[in-house]
């Protein structure tokens, strides 16, 4: 493992200095441009996916260790349980870490540790990894730069002590839904014509005159201003517009991440396939950042049933991505990670579930120079312990962070003196780049 | 004996010869600042609490005796070589001799390599029992003036000991500027002028932390003053600090600015056509305090303030009923609070009712402070503790769980001895599976220190010794928060006042009151306080004297010389309004009839709390529009909850959300166009309902050449409508 560079304080100093001298922060701070992920396609599967009823089976482990699946032999010679075919047959275009511990087997506390780096503190808020990359480089194309799919969790933070002009923006509707899918927000209302909007924009640019000339606040004025032309374009620009739907996908194109499965729970379609193929069409777009949701995860019983329900839809779903992906040379510069707050308890439980585990669990990791047709890690064989290369949450992130050229060593500034590390203590896992 | 051995013992009798004569250091006096100073124990070294590369020394020095195992006995041997002194690893590590991840932290002609090395010698000794203490340090000079840029003075850091000798410890202390950019100051106690401003310098020492004003002006800058008279103390003291800068407060602000402000400031929404055209028409000298003193006494006003209390104590309705949280405790609480605001009660005695209070959750409002401030299902002492500090003292206690605070004089004593106030708090289930008795057990074990393991008895906060027990503690513990001389809650509440009539405490942030934080303006934050507790802790008193300043009355538009300035209150400042505020503001203006989830019709944005069937432990908001406009998720006590910075997803919410789309079509409109006015009296009308003031000319111009043709459709009405609400001038007061 190498360590981050560590960024002293002096260059923290020299950033501030920088900053006094007219270079913005983003110009200092600006990222290495070279690195080789571009973008993110963040699935979190909330509520605790079990890996060993996935990526992480153990055949041999005593009958109420091993649970009630087989297996299924992956391309490069190792097992997911047999819920996880598709994936098995493209495991040479991913990365899966066995070894992945964090500390507190509790959704909530687990869930922000996750999404920002650190356990949660009545001192400090931390930032979510998409609003540090948004901080760290700004929009693409005319796209927000952090958008979650279809919405962000509740558990997960928000912007911290950054601006929230680095927060997420919700689609608040889902593409896989049933019904019609419209982002909300985000399209002139119906009854509004054309004409009619036009004179609204104009009205507005008359009145923002008044505390123009009166030299109220510019610098607000000037943001507020920003905020409003961003979504002019968002609303009158015919190829943004397009980024937000699924317009124009071909079947064939639906049918790679998978469409028509429809869960017993709850009888509903399974939302993932869509929800992973809107978030490929937005980093395509020029999105940095996009975090998908597909929870349900949270098996204390029955957990057969659920992943004998869920997990065909979700196999499905990621292998799709990953295939489309590779298949329109997308798959080098985006990273796309598969994450949970924490794994699932060895043995099962008298319900027929697993409970809370953070000591040992799996994620997987593709594209964006990640090297592919891994196993990273091992569990041991009860799957209650890493056994080999353990890998901590925050090297996990460390490694996602320099995969986007992002130092996640280096300090931000918090209430504009006090430096945080954007991830504290985490080391780039070496074994995982290409 | 072989010769080396024989060598080694001459010469350790000849050096304990010579230095029997020197004095014999302190580890904790001697040593162990210079662990601090040298920045060995700060919390990136091995001030962490995994310490660093193997070796943890406490942060900050908190724990003497722990580092002096540490030093000494952890590995006998190690990093003490009591045969060769100065093959010590601490000194070669220090002095960067070997490899050393924080690399060299001073030289070995240095004072600080000298002392270690002579306390090795010594043979590296713990302190005897009783040794004086530091209890206190000053810094001199306490306030520092620079005529000019790039100029030079330096400070010097006394500390007093218990035994009440003095020492300087100048070397010995840490230093930091609270903005670099105006003044900073040197490892030696050097300020330095950068910027025309004010800040702050600090050196901290021991556990202390001390500041020094310093006030940068430009050289034979030209400067007269140009301000108002002042119309009461609030005035002469923020003018004294303009005039101590040499800036010049904005005009006093217009009638249609300041009717705008104080509408919304007190009643949480603009004024009403009628209401903007009395007021302009009235031309009593004195009309301003009229309108405020008209205000106070308004329901609406009742509404916002019981509204502000409710958002600070974290009010919620519940389902699940083991949080103890139910809709009906909520209910309960909120209309006490109404109650107590609407009747203007003291705000001592209205602490003091919430403090002391025991009883059921559903009947007894005030006791949910017990359940609304902890929402879990087992009442946890030291969140409460931590949460009721920042409430109602605006003090980060719980900093000092782990360590004595950083930056402020709370030590880990303080904590505990705090803590323990609550150890006793019970809830009992009651009659029926929603209600709880909340009341606080006698003779409760207090919390045992966290790093010895002592008994911490109750004990106020700074206080020296443990109060009386035998009677409900928290009578003593309510006595002492709400007395007259306990500056910390009068200081608290009223900057707290202030920050909602001019969007930034004289403290900010509000709830972070600390040595290393100080008022902007402090003397105007001790008048404020003093003022306060004379009048008798009257909330209505306060608010008046404020908004009838010129102070608050100046407008938002800048003359040359004030318009960086963002903390001394020389002029207006633009600040969108709070979510809630927001909401009720296009409420009115439009006439809208909106329905809050869960609650009755009628009821305003400010009214509304969340409630739900469920759980009430996480964040909750329950309405999406003021979730998005950043409304507190009432998940913590942080006052930083309650966002007002502009977002993406706000604009286009604005722009194109449900919420201002059905504003716009609400009846409104219809109305205006039914009472056949022109054009022209219909555009007056928006513009007064929103922004209360006409249109200028050139805008009236504009706006009629937009209707043109359409002028007897209402999509043309519509469009302008919606133009003022998404205007920043109908998002902001100012």
């Amino acid at each position: 493992m190498l360590a981050c560079t560590k960024q002293s304080r002096r260059t923290a100093l020299k950033m501030c200095l920088g900053s006094a001298f007219g270079l913005s922060l983003t110009d200092v701070l600006q990222a290495n441009p070279n690195a080789p992920a571009k973008s993110v396609i963040h699935l979190n599967l909330s509520g605790g996916f079990s890996a060993q009823e996935s990526w992480d089976p153990k055949p041999e482990a005593p009958i109420d260790y091993r649970g009630s699946f087989g297996v299924v032999k992956t391309g490069n010679g190792y097992h997911f349980s047999e819920n996880f075919p598709r994936m098995a047959r493209i495991s040479d275009k991913i990365t899966i870490v066995r070894s992945m511990h964090c500390k507190i087997p509790d959704h909530g506390q687990a869930t922000y540790h996750l999404f920002t780096g650190y356990l949660p503190t009545t001192v400090i808020d931390y930032p979510q990894m998409g609003s540090v990359v948004a901080h760290e480089y700004g929009i693409r194309n005319n796209m927000p730069p952090y958008i979650a799919i279809p919405n962000r969790s509740s558990f997960a933070g928000g912007t911290g002590y950054l601006s929230s002009k680095f927060g997420v923006f919700e689609l608040n509707a889902d593409p896989g839904g049933r019904g019609e899918f419209k982002v909300k927000d985000l399209s002139i209302p119906g009854g509004v014509s054309a004409r009619q909007f036009e004179r609204r924009t104009k009205a507005r640019a008359i009145l923002e005159t008044s505390l123009q000339t009166k030299k109220v606040d510019v610098s607000q004025l000037a943001t507020m201003g920003q905020f409003y032309e961003q979504a002019y374009t968002l609303l009158n620009s015919e190829a943004t517009q397009k980024a937000f739907t699924l317009e124009g996908e071909s079947d064939a194109t639906k049918q790679l991440y998978g469409q028509g499965y429809i869960l017993n729970y709850r009888n509903q379609p399974a939302a993932v396939g869509a929800r992973l193929l809107m978030a490929r069409r937005l980093v395509a777009a020029g999105v940095r950042f996009v975090s998908v949701d597909y929870g349900g995860w949270d098996n204390h019983n029955s957990i057969r049933k659920a992943y004998l329900d869920k997990g065909p839809a979700l196999d499905h779903a990621i292998a799709g991505l990953i295939s489309d992906l590779d298949q329109r040379g997308m798959l080098d510069e985006t990273l796309v990670m598969v994450t949970t707050e924490f794994g699932r308890t060895p043995r099962v439980n008298t319900a027929s579930g697993r409970d809370h585990w953070a000591r040992s669990y799996s994620m997987m990791l593709a594209g964006g120079g990640i090297a592919q047709g891994q196993i990273y890690g091992a569990s041991d064989a009860t799957a209650s312990e890493p056994d080999k290369n353990p890998v901590s949450l925050e090297d996990f992130l460390c490694t996602v962070y320099h995969q986007l050229g992002i130092d996640s060593n280096k300090e931000l500034l918090a209430f504009g003196t006090r430096p945080i590390e954007i991830v504290k203590e985490g080391k780039v896992v070496q074994g995982l780049l290409a | 004996m072989n010769r080396s051995m024989l060598c080694f013992l001459l010469l350790l009798i000849i050096s304990a010869d010579l230095l029997s004569q020197q004095k014999q250091l302190s580890f904790a006096n001697d040593v162990m600042p210079v662990f601090f100073r040298a920045g060995c124990n700060q919390g990136t070294c091995h001030g962490s609490s995994r310490g660093k590369d193997g070796f943890v020394l406490s942060l900050f020095g908190f724990d003497k005796q722990g580092d002096y195992f540490r030093l000494t006995e952890e590995i006998v041997g190690r990093r003490i070589n009591m045969a060769v002194p100065e093959e010590s690893l601490l000194l070669l590590k220090a002095t960067g001799a070997v490899a050393h991840t924080g690399g060299q932290r001073f030289k070995k002609d240095s004072s600080y390599y000298k002392t270690l090395l002579t306390w090795i010698e010594q043979g590296a000794k713990n302190d005897k029992d009783q040794i004086a203490v530091p209890v206190d340090i000053t810094i001199d000079p306490p306030q520092m003036q620079f005529d000019g840029i790039e100029k030079s003075a330096p400070t010097k850091v006394i500390a007093r000991y218990s035994d009440g000798s003095l020492r300087d410890v100048t070397n010995l202390s840490l230093f930091f500027s609270n903005n670099n950019n105006t003044a900073s100051i040197s490892n030696d106690g050097l300020v330095s002028s950068h910027a025309k401003g004010d800040t702050y310098v600090f050196a901290r020492f021991d556990r202390f932390t001390v500041g020094s004003e310093v006030i940068v002006l430009p050289q034979d800058a030209e400067y007269t003053w140009l301000g108002m008279d002042p119309v009461n103390y609030i005035d002469e003291l923020v003018f004294d600090r303009l005039e101590q800068l040499q800036l010049n407060p904005s005009q006093l602000s217009n009638d249609s600015e300041f009717i705008r402000r104080v509408y919304l400031d007190l009643t949480g929404a603009p004024p009403s056509v009628e209401q903007y055209k009395q007021f302009i028409a009235n031309d009593s000298p004195n009309k301003r305090a009229v309108l405020i003193d008209e205000l106070l006494a308004s329901e609406d006003f009742t509404d916002l303030w019981t509204g502000l209390w409710a958002e600070s104590v974290r009010l919620m309705g519940g389902g699940y009923t083991p949080v103890a949280t139910d809709l009906k405790a909520a209910e309960s609480y909120y209309q006490w609070m109404h109650d107590q605001v609407e009747a203007n009660r003291p705000v001592n005695e209205f602490v003091y009712e919430q403090v002391t209070a025991s009883g059921s959750n559903l009947t007894d409002g005030p006791t949910n402070l017990y359940t609304m401030l902890v929402h879990s299902v087992r009442f946890e002492p030291k969140s409460f503790a931590a949460d009721f500090s920042q409430l109602f003292l605006g003090v980060q206690i719980q900093c000092a769980e782990c360590h004595n605070h950083p930056f402020d004089r709370w030590t880990m004593d303080d904590y505990y001895g705090f803590v323990s106030f609550f150890t006793g708090i019970t809830r009992k289930a009651g009659a029926e599976p929603r209600e709880f008795y909340i009341y606080n057990k006698r003779n409760a074990p207090p919390v045992r220190h966290l790093v010895d393991g002592r008994e911490m008895p109750a004990t106020v906060i700074g206080g020296e010794s443990p109060i009386k027990a035998g009677l409900d503690s928290r009578i003593a513990l309510a006595e002492w928060l709400t007395a007259p001389d306990n500056t910390l809650f009068s200081r608290n509440y009223t900057n707290r006042v202030w920050a909602h009539f001019f969007h930034r405490g004289l403290v900010e942030p509000v709830d972070d009151m600390r040595v290393s934080n100080p008022p902007t303006n402090g003397p105007l934050l001790d008048a404020l306080s003093r003022n306060f507790v004379k009048n008798g802790f009257d909330l209505r008193a306060l608010i008046r004297d404020i908004c009838n300043s010129r102070t608050y009355q100046l407008s938002a538009t800048p003359n040359a010389g004030n318009e960086a300035d963002d903390r001394q209150f020389s002029r207006s400042r633009l600040r969108r309004l709070r979510s809630d505020v927001l909401l009720d503001s296009i409420i009115k203006a439009t006439e809208w009839d909106r329905t809050f989830r869960d609650f009755p019709k009628g009821t305003k944005a400010i009214e509304f709390y969340p409630r739900t069937p469920g759980d009430t432990a996480g964040p909750l908001w329950r309405d999406d529009f003021l979730k998005l406009f950043g409304r507190s998720s009432r998940n913590t006590i942080c006052a930083c909850e309650t966002k007002s910075e502009a977002t993406l997803s706000q604009t286009l919410h604005m722009a194109v959300g449900n919420n201002v789309q059905q504003a716009v079509l609400s009846g409104l409109i219809p109305r205006l166009m039914q009472k056949k006015n022109s054009p022209e009296e219909i555009v007056e009308e928006l513009f007064i309902c929103c922004l209360s003031r006409s249109p200028t000319g050139k805008e009236l111009a504009t706006m009629k050449e937009l209707i043109g043709e359409d002028h007897d459709q209402k999509e043309p009405y519509e469009d302008i409508l919606w133009a003022l609400i998404n205007s920043t001038e109908f998002m902001t007061n100012h």
